[in-house]
């Protein structure tokens, strides 16, 4: 008997699962694929782990090719960790600034910037690697943006 | 929870996750293999089968030769004693440091890998067993007898074992870094670790002997060994065989609690993948509450990491003993303690699967920075140049994002089909009836593309 019926029904069990999968990974996924904007420097400020929101006001333009200002105060980026996406290939460009001298540092690219206190100072280097990075600040040692390199 | 600062890490860069398309693609692909592996099953089992073909004399003789066997286990307490003593005397910053690269990338994750194709390629070179056997030689040319040993209470089959695994992963993901990339344990932590390591397994040794420790307790030996296991060569009886691949995993989980180290390697796999995705939330929750209980953060965050790793081993462990109990209900089903340890070896693929699909770009990278600098510059101080290779780096281009994507949908896929090769062929050892042994599939079935399907999920939410 059941041979056949119980391939069926583990094959309806197997599906209904992928279906979840796909769904719940849809659900996680959309807001990161729909961001591609064609600009540079899409930039997308994501749920930031701190919670404390309040997007900086230069990184609220959804899509437009506009360079991101990362501000930090006191050592720590305001809005939290910036997620920046760029494309393999292109540049990666974005301006920090801090209210204290820092140091900044992407981590892979092994790219450094001083970052005199209150001065905008402007990354700008080739995405050449893909992959997900951090940027830290030397000093207080937080990290202040995720760059999100894609192929 | 803020990100707790941390010292450089090793690899410098995560991988990103997998794109929806290839998610769908892996998971149909996983859901047809199962039903094809459905249909053209077999009737006889294929890989209960423990003959082995001898090999040549001269290279089998050679390779097993007493001599051979002293200069392995040289090398191996040669290089456990350099990373011990870059760990107590180099830098501090684990990327430049010789021991964490080495223990936690280059052996942990390299042997595996070499086992399963090879076999035990680990025990020659373990270092504790090498001193064992040293001191016991000792010990019988001075005492003229052997040495005694207690009896190891079998009972207690390879627990010790299973928890020694975990402790080990939590030294690396937990206790190390909270909160920072990969492995950012201290290299003096690492070091000492090692050290007290060394020391309750030589005492272990001494008291239940060497060759009974390496089988059931000593991590090292268990957790390769159990990879090892999938590989085509094999030594016995002074001679180097060749056997049917996958054929030696039946047999090593014959001892008690082998399921629990199979289950506990992938439970921390998951913990380490999740914790980045789906965990990021929850686990920042609880650290928050524990830190407004009045604890430290670093404390937080251990307790916390702790709390839910255990948690993914324990749920790990549950859909496992859900596959077992569906497979007692069968007709003919053999005891339920006999089953459980009976299809534990069949998740060993599994378990590979997860560590090439977390770890592969780590180790890739990893292995370059091993290679160039760490091999010149053990102890990250700039003062050494042994091979000229000091100055090198990591060429983080030679795997792009979509070379690694393929390679860990890729390494789930055929993970899980010689999981389901091997949980079919056992079950036609176990149910004389073919009919019921297929019946008892569809349990086993549904577990893998549980574990399968969970591989691909983290990969497709990690980080994002």
């Amino acid at each position: 008997m059941g041979s056949n019926l119980g391939r069926i029904a583990l094959g309806i069990v197997a599906v209904a699962a992928a279906v979840v999968l796909f769904v719940v990974l849809q659900g996680d996924d959309g807001s990161d694929t729909e961001n591609g904007g064609g600009g540079d420097a899409a930039v997308k400020v994501g749920t930031p782990p701190t919670g404390n929101g309040g997007e900086d006001e230069k990184a609220g333009g959804q899509g437009k090719p506009a360079v991101p200002t990362i501000v930090v105060r006191n050592g720590a980026p305001v809005g939290g960790v910036q997620e920046l996406s760029f494309e393999a290939g292109e540049r990666i460009r974005f301006d920090v600034r801090s209210d204290s001298a820092d140091e900044l540092h992407v981590h892979g690219y092994d790219v450094e910037r001083a970052l005199p206190a209150g001065k905008t100072v402007r990354v700008d280097f080739p995405a050449s690697i893909e992959g997900l990075f951090e940027a830290e600040l030397h000093e207080s040692g937080e990290q202040i943006a995720e760059l999100r390199i894609e192929p | 929870m803020t990100l707790l600062p941390y010292a450089h890490a090793l690899v410098a860069r995560e991988d990103l996750p997998i794109p929806a398309w290839l998610f769908a693609w892996g998971a149909s692909i996983v859901l047809i293999a199962s039903f094809f592996a459905l249909s053209v099953a077999w009737r006889e089992p294929r890989f209960e089968d423990d003959r082995r073909r001898p090999l040549g004399g001269g290279l089998s003789k050679v390779l097993l030769e007493l001599p051979t066997q002293i200069l392995c286990g040289a090398i191996g307490v040669f290089l456990l004693g350099v990373a011990v003593y870059a760990g107590l005397r180099g830098t501090e910053a684990p990327d430049r440091n010789f021991a964490i690269t080495f223990l936690f990338v280059t052996v942990w994750l390299g042997f595996p890998v070499l086992g399963a194709f090879l076999g035990d390629v680990f025990r020659p070179f373990n270092p504790w067993r090498a001193v064992g056997r040293v001191a016991g030689a000792t010990f019988s040319a001075i005492a003229g007898q052997r040495p005694r040993h207690l009896p190891y209470p079998e009972a207690l089959g390879r627990w010790p074992a299973a928890v020694g695994l975990i402790a080990f992963v939590w030294l690396e993901i937990v206790y190390g870094p909270s909160g920072g990339i990969a492995v950012a344990l201290s290299p003096d932590d690492a070091a000492v670790a090692a050290l007290v390591y060394s020391g309750y397994t030589l005492a272990m040794m001494a008291l239940f002997g060497v060759e009974k420790w390496c089988e059931r307790g000593e991590v090292f030996s268990v957790y390769f060994g159990m990879f090892g296991s999938l590989g085509c060569f094999e030594a016995r009886e002074g001679r180097l065989g060749l056997r049917r691949p996958l054929a030696a995993a039946a047999r090593w989980a014959t001892l008690p609690a082998s399921a629990a180290v199979v289950v506990a390697s992938i439970g921390t796999t998951v913990f380490d993948g999740a914790r980045e995705g789906p965990l990021e939330g929850p686990t920042g929750t609880v650290g928050d509450w524990l830190v407004d209980a009045g604890l430290g953060e670093i404390a937080a965050a251990r307790i916390v990491d702790t709390a839910f790793m255990l948690l993914c081993v324990a749920a790990i462990w549950l859909v496992y003993e859900i596959g077992v109990r569906g497979m007692a209900t069968v007709r003919g089903a053999p005891p339920l303690g006999r089953l459980r340890r009976g299809f534990a070896h069949t998740l060993i693929p599994i378990a590979l699967a997860y560590l090439i699909a977390h770890y592969f770009s780590l180790f890739i990278f990893q292995e370059q920075a091993q290679f160039t600098y760490l091999l010149s510059d053990p102890l990250g101080t700039a003062t050494t140049d042994l091979f000229g290779t000091a100055s090198g780096g990591i060429d983080y281009g030679v795997l792009s994002a979509n070379t690694i994507w393929y390679v860990q949908v890729g390494a789930l896929v055929v993970g899980h089909v010689i999981g389901l090769v091997l949980a079919h062929d056992r079950a036609t050892a176990f149910w004389g009836d073919y009919r019921q042994a297929a019946r008892s599939q569809y349990w086993m079935l549904a577990v893998m593309v549980a574990f399968t399907c969970l591989g691909l999920y983290l990969l497709s939410v990690a980080n994002s």
